[in-house]
């Protein structure tokens, strides 16, 4: 799933029949320009899924959902966009068999012009299994190299998730409340009626 | 639940399918007379490509049932239908033996006589042991197929893992066996028709022929019977994404052993090889070298590239149809050349034995098909292919 920024929890506020929201809706935004959120956790992959279905078609926007593994379908659900790292592949392909290709060319026939069993000094069959090996290794390490830059995953980034059971057990999803319209007692009222676990606010600095 | 609604094949379907195979299979008895030279190589060609969709079918039920897959379960009874050409196809390679005169040149005692290299071979090369092992490749290759067909219809009725795990067991024996017979068949049938020439590589060359031909066939037969609602259950979209993997794939491997035996020959450049690819490059046969790749790597390679297209029934239904005509070119440019040594020569007597049992593989596979239950539905392994995602 993606990658979430920072959440700092807010309260600790974390049972099912919490009274005390703040707020009754109507304003989107705290006042210091901070995001606030809304999550739920679940305890079964179906649960979840039917309750995303369920914010999805009641029109709210879904932040993000964090689950111990991936769950089959859900990035459709959610609405994420289809990778285009296929792209990527492609074209980190086409460059290396053509680097190659040329390199080869250029060793064998211009830089340093070798006879290798009379054979013509641009023989291309000769030139191929490198530079297949060679489109491979580009293709994968520069696959692997876009997805880690894209999802800026390097040593020693601090990952954040939203409960850290959703690395054993629990399957959370987390609600954008960004609009004015967001009803946080309607909201509740859904996801329990998904057999959620657990319902809080959350809410993120904007400095973050 | 023992039984499902069973797929009937339409009639006008049987009609023309047996209306083909009979014109096919008419021209050819005709052509035995008329052109025996022109005819046998090309029955050959035709035995060939069946073997290769009959033994594609068993090869993929096995590799499905060694991997534990459960993806495939839901349309396993096409491959395993594909499998019930092998007898007919056997009865037609064994008829091939009134043709051994006119096809292998080391059948002549008289040729062999005067040539030491063909002497050396006789051993191998003679026509009683060909003939022996021709049986003998069929014989293993029915009885594996019947036995993992029968343990997977009898699941249908006895509801027991027992039997997937039998299936587990003969399939893993199978696919070694099969590695073996169809290298050695390989070399029999079609290596030999140059018998001066050897590659080391060719058993490999043709079991990816092998895979190749029966992933396009299982695409294209459950594409077929998917759009005359065969199965009761769902062929999805996420069934079709894999098989279309699997067709890049070997097509891919194809493409890689292909090039892999060009590569060597020409690189070391010993006459007693090159003869071989120096035939094929003449002026009429480069096109149809030419045409080889294209329609067994190129074309299917750039058409299925993208995800999104191996997902599409209808992009896979015609890359499958280019790979089955490119099995066909395969052969065509393996076994035709030292018969035609000028140029390809194309017309009746070419088509009409390959009409014949191409017509003969659809029509035996689709009543085979039609006779058991559309899915295998004590599987245990169904769940998990009704409810497959990739």
């Amino acid at each position: 799933m993606r990658m979430f920024d920072a959440f700092r929890r807010k309260s600790a506020t974390r049972s099912i029949g919490m009274k005390s929201s703040r707020r009754n809706g109507s304003h989107p935004r705290a006042q210091d320009g901070a995001q606030r959120y809304f999550i739920a956790e679940y305890d079964d992959p179906d649960a979840l899924s039917a309750a995303v279905r369920a914010a999805k078609k009641g029109g709210y926007t879904i932040a993000d959902v964090q689950t111990p593994f991936p769950i089959h379908g859900i990035e459709k659900v959610i609405g994420l966009r289809p990778t285009r790292l296929p792209l990527v592949c492609l074209l980190f392909a086409i460059s290396g068999a053509l680097a190659k290709l040329w390199f080869q060319i250029w060793t064998s026939a211009s830089s340093w012009p070798v006879n290798v069993g009379g054979k013509p000094l641009t023989s291309v069959p000769a030139f191929i299994p490198v530079t297949f090996e060679i489109t491979v290794l580009f293709a994968g390490l520069g696959t692997v190299a876009a997805l880690l830059f894209r999802s800026r995953l390097f040593p020693g980034r601090q990952t954040s998730i939203l409960d850290e059971r959703a690395t054993d057990d629990r399957f959370v999803v987390a609600l954008l409340e960004d609009s004015a319209a967001f009803d946080l007692r309607e909201a509740k009222k859904l996801f329990a009626s998904h057999g959620a676990l657990v319902m809080e606010e959350r809410v993120r600095e904007a400095s973050q | 639940m023992s039984e499902t609604l069973k797929y009937s094949v339409r009639p006008g379907t049987i009609r023309t399918l047996s209306i083909l195979c009979a014109i096919g299979g008419g021209l050819t008895i005709l052509g035995l007379f008329l052109a025996p030279s022109s005819v046998w190589p090309n029955i050959l060609i035709a035995a060939q490509l069946v073997i290769e969709l009959g033994l594609g079918g068993i090869v993929f039920v096995a590799i499905m049932y060694v991997s534990n897959a459960g993806w495939s379960v839901v349309f396993r009874r096409v491959p395993e239908s594909m499998s019930s050409i092998l007898p007919i196809a056997g009865i037609v390679m064994v008829l091939m033996v009134f043709g051994i005169h006119t096809l292998y040149e080391w059948s002549h005692a008289s040729a062999v006589a005067k040539d030491a290299l063909l002497q050396l071979k006789s051993s191998y090369l003679n026509v009683p042991f060909f003939i022996a092992r021709l049986v003998a490749y069929f014989i293993i290759w029915i009885a594996f197929a019947r036995i993992i067909r029968r343990n997977s219809e009898r699941q249908d009725e006895h509801n027991s893992i027992a039997l997937t795990a039998k299936n587990v067991r003969w399939s893993a024996a199978f696919l070694v066996i099969a590695a073996i017979t169809i290298w050695l068949a390989s070399t029999d049938w079609v290596m030999s028709l140059e018998p001066h020439w050897f590659s080391t590589i060719f058993g490999m060359y043709h079991m990816a022929g092998v895979l190749l031909s029966g992933v396009a066939g299982v695409s294209l037969l459950t594409i077929v019977l998917h759009r005359r609602n065969a199965f009761d259950a769902p062929v999805r979209e996420e069934h079709f994404h894999d098989l279309g993997k699997l067709l890049f794939a070997f097509s891919v491997f194809w493409m890689y052993i292909w090039f892999s035996q060009y590569l060597l020959i020409w690189y070391a450049n010993i006459p007693e090889e090159t003869g071989y690819f120096i035939r094929r490059e003449n002026s009429g046969w480069l096109t149809f070298t030419v045409l080889n790749v294209l329609f067994n790597w190129l074309l299917p390679f750039i058409a299925l590239l993208s995800a999104a297209a191996k997902r599409r029934e209808g992009m896979l239904l015609k890359v499958s149809i280019i790979v089955l005509i490119g099995r066909w070119i395969d052969y065509y440019w393996m076994i035709a050349p030292p018969f035609n040594p000028d140029a390809p020569a194309l017309g009746i007597w070419e088509l009409a034995p390959v009409l014949a049992l191409v017509a003969a593989f659809f029509l035996v596979t689709l009543k085979s098909f039609s006779k058991r239950n559309p899915v295998p539905i004590n599987d245990p392994y169904l769940v998990e292919s009704l409810n497959y995602h990739t």
